[in-house]
């Protein structure tokens, strides 16, 4: 046999008759050009456009001889001379004995014989240094790959306890190793992302992940009001729904629940098992709150983080019951805290209710009570219209279990609330209607007041009546439809029906005409206690 | 104090230049300047008789109330920036709407169709912060779909395959696929089951797994956690409520409820009006817990709630303070706005007009329904309306339409319209437009008798009229009645 290659490397020039010179090429510019090349240097220069019959005589043995060169089914016929006969020719004739077969169709700008790259530009339009470090990088890919693999295997073995075969030792997993793999894990990822284009979550490129399967979302075709989920959140809620179907409670998922949320804060479900997960390790409530206030602050319209603050509480009150100095740092936090989410919003429903239960819960009555109503005092100087300062301030002062009776109703008479105390809130309603007189506010906790003290609406006419002048006469002025409306009630109280019928008309007709319809109900509940 | 003004005005679907304008006014014919695509109102509607009239609209609707405060605070302070706001487009100066002879706009039925039809569509990444409340999306599109006309049906074959992606095996739907059930994400897609109808749509719901999850979350005091572990709310005895009277559920408890006490006459009802009592405030409102401030929302919850479980007439009454809490409802309307506010000294918001405006029909069948306890109370009927619905449906149709191209309805004008804005501003147009009556009896239905409403002149065109909402169910009553009637008569789960 003659050495293969030979030939094709060092070609005769004198033969390279062919219609392109197949020597001193001009160097490709991209690998497709490069292809071309080897594709023409290593074929005959001859082309079969017009076939066999159109080749001069020289052509036709040319390609003959390229034929036989090529196959050794079709060597095998001929004898031992016409071989040797071949062989000297195709020598002389430096004819490539392997080819690169051309392509099937010819090479043009569309065809992607290399394939395409992650953004669907063709390969072969790389220049010959882009492609080989596209090849270098899927070496590196492959090599950490299987470095990879060696180290799940090790892993398996130390989980195992498998002893090595030749050392007769367990096999160990170090943290190093766990490290190094996360290293390469990212060094892997970056590459996919590079080569392929391929995204590999944060789960995924994490060993400490890697018995986990997420549980992918399974959404049905044609679904409603689906949400095109980004790549990080979609991966997040994969493994989370993976753990909560084994119900797994462990430091991993902890992490992983303050991801979903960092993701998405009003994912209930993830604030719930955040819960469980707490609870059964044992949690240091101090320190969840602490990380909750960043969350809080972040989220103010958030409501899950007040139902989760509300459980920790309840999970820490048997740490802080039995120890008053625990239990007054901890209140004096949470009050801070509060105090800094209502500077930013100060009538968030979520944490005014997230404020009185804590008032019940931890029994802040008394001096602690004094201490909230204080507060809240100040926030209705700033704003004497706040209604929930308002409302917080009722429930502080008349829900005191030591002053008040359990299921007595809030719109009702409570004999157990003191005297002084219902002057006190009396004279402060006052005052503060003074300030603004068509405030609604101060005028309900006024009547709510005097109702619970079990007073007499009329105790408070001579202020009431400051606010109204000559109703029904010509010098008519209200400053307050709420004074005209007490008035009303007051009047009825005291049996002057007419009276009280005249603030109501007066208000549908021209003080508050909106509620005209409430109004005329007014005077007809006039009527029917007429016949009692 | 006040002035009677005449503002002679040509009303265009778009906004015009001053030159077409004077251009327009001699003449009647639309337009063919290319940039001005403006279209005559009279062309339209059949009561404004000539482009010149000036619509007759109320003095209450467009000038300040007459009592104001001069101490200015954050709250006053947004609370007339509101007003002014609200006065733009309530003295039918919007180039975008068409307006009436009463100054009333038209409602753009195509307009918000489309986007609610979109509503039920894919949504763009940036709406992760919704994926827990998908089952809502569901119900608002459809029910505000239904309110305005649409045969919802279609979309029952797409339903059905959500729906069963968020039903866990333990009982109830979560947000989603994977979420853990939840009752307000359950009441949800049980109302949208029933919305699109059909025995196909009712047997994706796990009746038995259903109650069970109820019985776990029934807690001893009456109330309903909304999730297992999660908060015990109003929110939550309301939607527990309405899944058990649909589903026609078992009332009886589970040993492993929370709430078991080995006394067999305890039931998922039992204690729920008391709980509901506790929630009434000094103000009158209803809370969401107790010990909290009263808010528009849980009016609706407890009042839903209250006559589920029996005759409004009778259960209200006895659970609740009614003139204080009719006397703070009716303090959530404002004027010049016209629309309510959840809260006192709070800011008008559209979805209040169903969350307060609901209330209404179920404090109407409480004072004139048949049950004879409000005589025992000494409560009167209520003659005429109650609250000022001309003043609810002028902010609904003025202020709460986001035209002209988004379509859907809206919190206030300057905020872009949503699912939820647009379900409960059409319901609360629907409290508006018609009155009901509770006379069991009555008739084959559930003891809940509709009728437009007549009493006053409609200032809103015929073609404005949305379709009458069950007013404790909130979905048109043939729905409800459809799904309670196929439960009834099956045997078993």
């Amino acid at each position: 046999m003659p050495p293969k290659g030979k030939a094709a490397a060092k070609p005769k020039e004198t033969s390279a008759s062919a219609s392109k010179p197949s020597s001193a090429p001009t160097p490709p510019s991209t690998i497709s050009e490069r292809t071309q090349q080897r594709i023409e240097a290593t074929n005959p220069p001859i082309t079969l456009s017009s076939g066999l019959s159109s080749l001069s005589p020289t052509e036709k043995t040319l390609w003959i001889n390229s034929r036989f060169a090529r196959s050794p089914t079709l060597r095998a016929k001929l004898g031992t001379k016409a071989q040797r006969d071949l062989w000297r020719h195709v020598n002389e004739a430096s004819l490539p004995i392997r080819s690169l077969a051309p392509p099937s169709k010819p090479i043009t700008a569309t065809t992607t014989i290399w394939g395409t790259d992650k953004s669907g530009r063709d390969v072969g339009t790389y220049t010959p240094t882009q492609f080989s470090e596209r090849t270098s990088k899927r070496a590196r890919l492959t090599s950490l790959a299987a470095a990879s693999d060696a180290f799940a295997d090790l892993r398996r073995r130390a989980q195992l306890r498998i002893p090595d075969p030749l050392t007769g030792e367990d096999p160990v997993l170090l943290e190093a190793d766990v490290e190094a793999e996360r290293a390469r894990r990212k060094e892997m990822a970056a590459l996919r992302g590079e080569l392929y284009g391929e995204r590999t979550g944060t789960y995924a490129s994490d060993p400490e992940w890697d018995d986990v399967t997420p549980v992918a979302l399974e959404e049905p075709e044609g679904a409603l009001a689906a949400i095109a989920y980004p790549d990080d959140y979609a991966e997040a809620i994969g493994y989370l729904r993976a753990v909560m179907l084994r119900k797994e409670y462990s430091p991993r998922c902890l992490r992983l629940t303050e991801h979903v949320i960092g993701l998405n804060p009003a994912h209930y479900t993830v604030w719930l098992y955040r819960a469980s997960i707490l609870f059964a390790l044992g949690v240091d409530v101090p320190e969840e709150m602490r990380w909750l206030n960043g969350v809080a602050l972040a989220n103010l319209k958030n409501y899950q983080i007040w139902h989760h603050r509300h459980l920790l509480v309840e999970q820490y009150w048997p740490v802080i019951e039995g120890d008053e100095g625990k239990r007054e740092e901890f209140a004096r936090g949470e009050t801070e805290f509060i105090t800094r989410m209502l500077e930013e919003d100060t009538k968030n429903y979520h944490v005014w209710s997230y404020r009185s239960f804590l008032v019940r819960k931890l029994g802040l009555w008394k001096s602690a009570g004094e201490r909230e109503r204080r507060l809240v005092e100040e926030m209705v100087k700033e704003d004497v219209r706040n209604n929930s300062a308002w409302s917080h301030r009722f429930f502080v002062v008349f829900s005191d279990p030591e002053q008040s009776t359990e299921g007595v109703g809030a719109t009702e008479f409570d004999p157990k609330v003191p005297g002084e105390i219902v002057d006190r809130e009396v004279g402060y309603a006052l005052e503060k209607i003074g300030w603004a007189p068509q405030n609604q506010s101060p005028w309900n906790y006024l009547r709510g007041a005097l109702v619970k003290g079990g007073r007499k609406l009329g105790s408070v006419k001579g202020e009431v009546e400051g606010y109204v002048r000559d109703i029904g006469g010509e010098g008519e002025d209200v400053r307050s439809t709420h004074a005209l409306d007490l008035l009303a009630d007051i009047y009825a109280e005291e049996g002057d029906r007419e009276k009280a019928d005249l603030c109501l008309r007066r208000l549908a007709e021209k003080w508050d005409p909106i509620r005209a319809g409430y109004w005329g109900w007014r005077r007809k509940m006039l009527e029917a206690d007429k016949r009692d | 104090m006040k002035r009677i003004h005449h503002r002679p005005q040509v009303i265009f679907k778009k906004r015009a230049t001053a030159a077409d304008m004077a251009d327009s006014a001699s003449s009647s014919r639309i337009s063919t300047d290319t940039d001005v695509d403006e279209e005559f109102v009279h062309d339209f509607s059949t009561t404004l008789s000539s482009p010149a009239m000036a619509p007759e609209i109320p003095d209450l609707f467009s000038y300040a109330p007459p009592v104001v405060d001069s101490l200015e605070t954050e709250t006053s302070l947004k609370q007339n920036e509101v007003v002014q706001q609200c006065l733009e487009y309530l003295t039918a100066k919007d180039p975008d709407s068409v307006y009436n002879l009463h100054g009333v706009a038209r409602l753009e039925r195509a307009t918000h169709k489309a986007f609610l039809h979109k509503g039920l569509g894919k949504y763009p990444d940036r709406f992760v912060p919704a994926d827990a409340s998908r089952p809502w999306y569901l119900y608002w599109c459809l029910s505000a779909l239904a309110l305005l006309g649409e045969d919802v049906s279609s979309y029952r074959e797409r339903l059905v395959a959500t729906a069963r992606s968020m039903q866990n095996d333990y009982g109830g739907f979560g947000g989603g696929c994977g979420q853990t059930s939840h009752l307000a994400t359950t009441y949800a897609v049980v109302l949208a089951l029933t919305l699109v109808g059909g025995g196909e749509a009712y047997e994706v719901i796990d009746r038995r797994a259903m109650w069970r999850w109820l019985c776990s979350l029934k807690q001893p005091d009456g109330g309903f956690q909304v999730a297992m572990g999660g908060e015990e709310d109003i929110r939550g005895a309301y939607c527990a409520a309405v899944i058990i009277t649909l589903l026609d559920l078992p009332l009886n408890l589970t040993p492993e409820s929370p709430a078991w006490t080995g006394d067999e006459s305890k039931t998922l009802f039992t204690d729920v009006p008391e709980y509901v009592r506790r929630c009434q405030t000094f103000e009158g409102g209803i809370s969401g817990q107790p010990d909290t401030e009263a808010h528009g929302a849980y009016a609706f919850c407890a009042l839903g709630c209250l006559s589920i479980l029996d005759a409004p007439g009778r259960i209200i009454p006895k659970y609740l303070d009614v003139p204080r809490l009719v006397a703070w409802l009716s303090s959530r309307q404002y004027a010049p706005e016209g629309g309510f506010s959840g809260r006192t000294n709070k800011l008008v918001d559209g979805c209040y007009s169903h969350w307060v405006g609901g209330c209404w029909p179920l404090i109407e069948a409480c004072l004139n329904g048949s049950a004879g306890a409000t005589e025992a109370n000494n409560l009167p009927q209520a003659s005429g309306s109650l609250f000022c619905r001309e003043g609810l449906i002028r902010y609904i149709l003025c202020c709460c339409q986001d035209l002209p191209r988004r379509g859907g309805l809206r919190d206030k004008p300057g905020k872009n319209s949503d699912p939820y804005h647009s379900c409960y501003v059409l319901s609360g147009l629907s409290s508006a437009q018609y009155q009901w009556r509770w006379a069991p009896g009555e008739n084959d239905e559930d003891g809940w008798n509709v009728s437009l409403y007549t009493d006053e002149e409609q200032i809103y065109e015929d073609n404005d009229l949305v379709a009458p909402i069950h007013p404790v169910y909130v979905m048109p009553q043939s729905a409800v009645n459809d799904i309670r009637l196929y439960f009834s008569a099956k045997q078993g789960f």
